[in-house]
């Protein structure tokens, strides 16, 4: 059994508000601010991959990434958690593709590559947070999609994924081959490679496909054009409770807000 | 002419608000341009709704109606909706950001080869596009984004437009449409569904919320926040991590992948403020942090704050307000 999780490497998600950097002629972030680094959900997509393959050592996961030069890190940081292969799409046409050109790209991909059983895709990524590449891909390749997936079981030919819902959780049944989009869990916390891993992850081979190799000849069109980013402002003051210890700004907060009028 | 398409969310046998929300949304864009606004009504035993639907903006109505329909699988009910705009050939199509919604609008998007942009919290109606707002890289920045293909789709963050009406007197069409459905089966089975139980009330509802974060060592400083929380009459949030450390059910996640809230007060317990969970609370009206932290991103958003382990302020605040409010 074959299981392909799509990865991509973002602008660290973590780095504060204030700090924030946007260019904004060529309207996305500055890209040299801080680590550039593998999207958090699909951290947790290439854990349930991880976790399918610990009870069934047939299974093969396959991580897969589209992007430029620095990319090559997000491939060697899954192998070391822990992927069998790997597979790069690099094209100077593909790097600034919206989210239906991704989606087609990586379909093409994936036929070409022969048999998938099973596709895992964070559910969104941390940049354009637009979490729509999952779905299209199920489309393009017309197999189930499930949202909001967690956590999957295989039984016999059957897969079950737990989700989550408006107010809770349900469990769905699908036959293969299906695609799943995935969130966060504390079940689908992501391993942290072995040393060992780290060591085979550098020697692996990893395959790259140009627009050529995937037998793409005409430029790919753009449905949806960023004409501008902003940055928001926040106009809040903010007003420190001061106090001996603890226990005292408690005091002096609780009064404070009493005060306001804020509680009922 | 073409015009507007608005996907219609049914919840305990009514419009969803943030249906009501959209058709706000597509009847402000509808005044300037002139065109015609239809709703898709799909389910079991929803006929009843469409008025309501007229009565809070939309020109016409599509239903299906189908005992099929009953519980909801976004291949069987994509179907219906593609059918529907293939016959009503709208420009833009526009969904709630909520549940059964968010599932459809991309699968759709593909099969109208349609451009989406998802999580619009603002547009502009111009000459040549309507513009949508999207808040991006974590709510960190915001994108204004053109759609150029000839059917836009947008999904729509609920509580960010003003409904229309309802006007009463508003009269429309409504159309049943007769896709066959003998041929179609779910693409996945339910197996089994568990419904959270809702404390005191939900989270989007209540007037005060207390949420913890990263910070909090354990599930029983959580019990305290649910206390502080009973206490006002409001519920309990989390962040992110507080999720990944299992120490609370993701019903509770606030932020950008969780419940967006804006109650009166928001108490952020333990919370460094990363952009992802501010984008989820950054409405509420007042907000007060207690985080050792004092370079905590947190404060650059709070009204008030208190630079203090949350262990050494908590149980005094407890008691403080109790004896106050009591």
């Amino acid at each position: 059994m074959h299981i392909v999780v799509c990865t991509k490497q973002i602008v660290d998600p973590e780095i504060p508000s204030g700090e924030f950097k946007v260019d904004f002629k060529a309207k996305r972030a500055v890209q040299d601010q801080g680590e550039l680094v593998l999207n958090p959900y699909d951290e947790n997509a290439i854990e349930v991959a991880l976790q399918l393959k610990d009870r069934d050592k047939d299974i093969k996961v396959t991580a897969l990434t589209m992007g430029g030069e620095s990319s090559q890190k997000v491939l060697r940081r899954a192998l070391a958690m822990g992927c069998d292969e790997a597979i790069w799409l690099k094209d100077p046409s593909f790097e600034t593709l919206d989210s239906a050109g991704t989606a087609a790209i990586i379909a093409k991909a994936i036929r070409q590559a022969g048999s998938a059983d099973i596709i895992l895709c964070g559910r969104q990524a941390g940049d354009w947070d637009m979490g729509q590449v999952g779905a299209l891909l199920a489309e393009d390749l017309q197999i189930p999609c499930i949202p909001l997936a967690y956590n999957i079981e295989k039984k016999g030919d059957a897969l079950f994924v737990k989700r989550e819902t408006e107010n809770g959780m349900a469990v769905l049944e699908v036959a293969m081959p299906a695609l799943a989009n995935i969130t966060n869990s504390s079940t689908n916390q992501p391993r942290y490679p072995s040393v060992k891993g780290v060591l085979m992850a550098g020697r692996k081979q990893i395959p790259t496909f140009s627009a050529g190799d995937l037998s793409i000849d005409a430029e790919i069109q753009k449905r949806v054009v960023v004409e501008e980013l902003t940055l928001p402002s926040y106009d809040r003051q903010v007003l420190f409770i001061d106090g001996e210890d603890g226990p005292e700004k408690a005091v002096n907060l609780a009064a404070h807000l009493i005060k306001m009028n804020l509680l009922k | 002419m073409p015009g507007i398409l608005v996907y219609a969310s049914i919840g305990c046998n009514a419009v969803s608000m943030p249906t009501r929300e959209i058709l706000g949304m597509a009847r402000a864009i509808a005044v300037k341009t002139g065109e015609p606004v239809t709703a898709a009504l799909l389910g079991a035993g929803v006929s009843p709704l469409a008025q309501g639907l007229i009565e809070a903006g939309a020109d016409s109505v599509h239903v299906c109606d189908n005992d099929k329909l009953g519980e909801f699988h976004a291949n069987v009910y994509l179907k219906i909706l593609a059918d529907i705009a293939a016959t009503v050939k709208p420009r833009i199509i526009i969904f709630p950001g909520e549940a059964a919604a968010l599932e459809l609008a991309p699968r759709l998007a593909h099969r109208l080869k349609g451009g989406l942009v998802t999580d619009c919290i603002g547009f502009e109606v111009r000459e040549d596009a309507v513009i949508f707002t999207k808040p991006v890289y974590g709510s960190k920045a915001l994108a204004r984004m053109r759609i150029t293909s000839p059917t836009a789709l947008v999904s729509v963050r609920p509580r960010t437009q003003e409904p229309f009406g309802p006007d009463q007197n508003r009269k429309g069409e409504v159309v049943a449409v007769e896709t066959a459905l003998g041929d179609i089966e779910p693409e996945t089975r339910i197996v089994e569904r568990v419904e959270e139980e809702v404390f005191e009330c939900t989270l989007e509802e209540a007037n005060v919320v207390v949420s913890g974060g990263r910070g909090l060592k354990d599930t029983e400083s959580f019990g305290q926040l649910r206390e502080l929380a009973a206490l006002l009459n409001g519920a309990m949030g989390a962040t992110r991590v507080a999720v990944d450390q299992g120490m609370v059910p993701p019903s509770c996640q606030i932020g950008l992948t969780g419940k967006i809230v804006a109650p009166e007060v928001y108490f952020a317990v333990g919370i460094s403020g990363a952009s992802q969970h501010i984008a989820g609370m950054s409405g509420s009206k007042y907000i007060v942090a207690i985080n050792s932290d004092p370079d905590a991103p947190i404060f650059s958003i709070s009204n008030v704050g208190v630079v203090e382990d949350y262990r050494n302020v908590m149980p005094t605040l407890i008691d403080e307000l109790r004896k106050a409010l009591v």
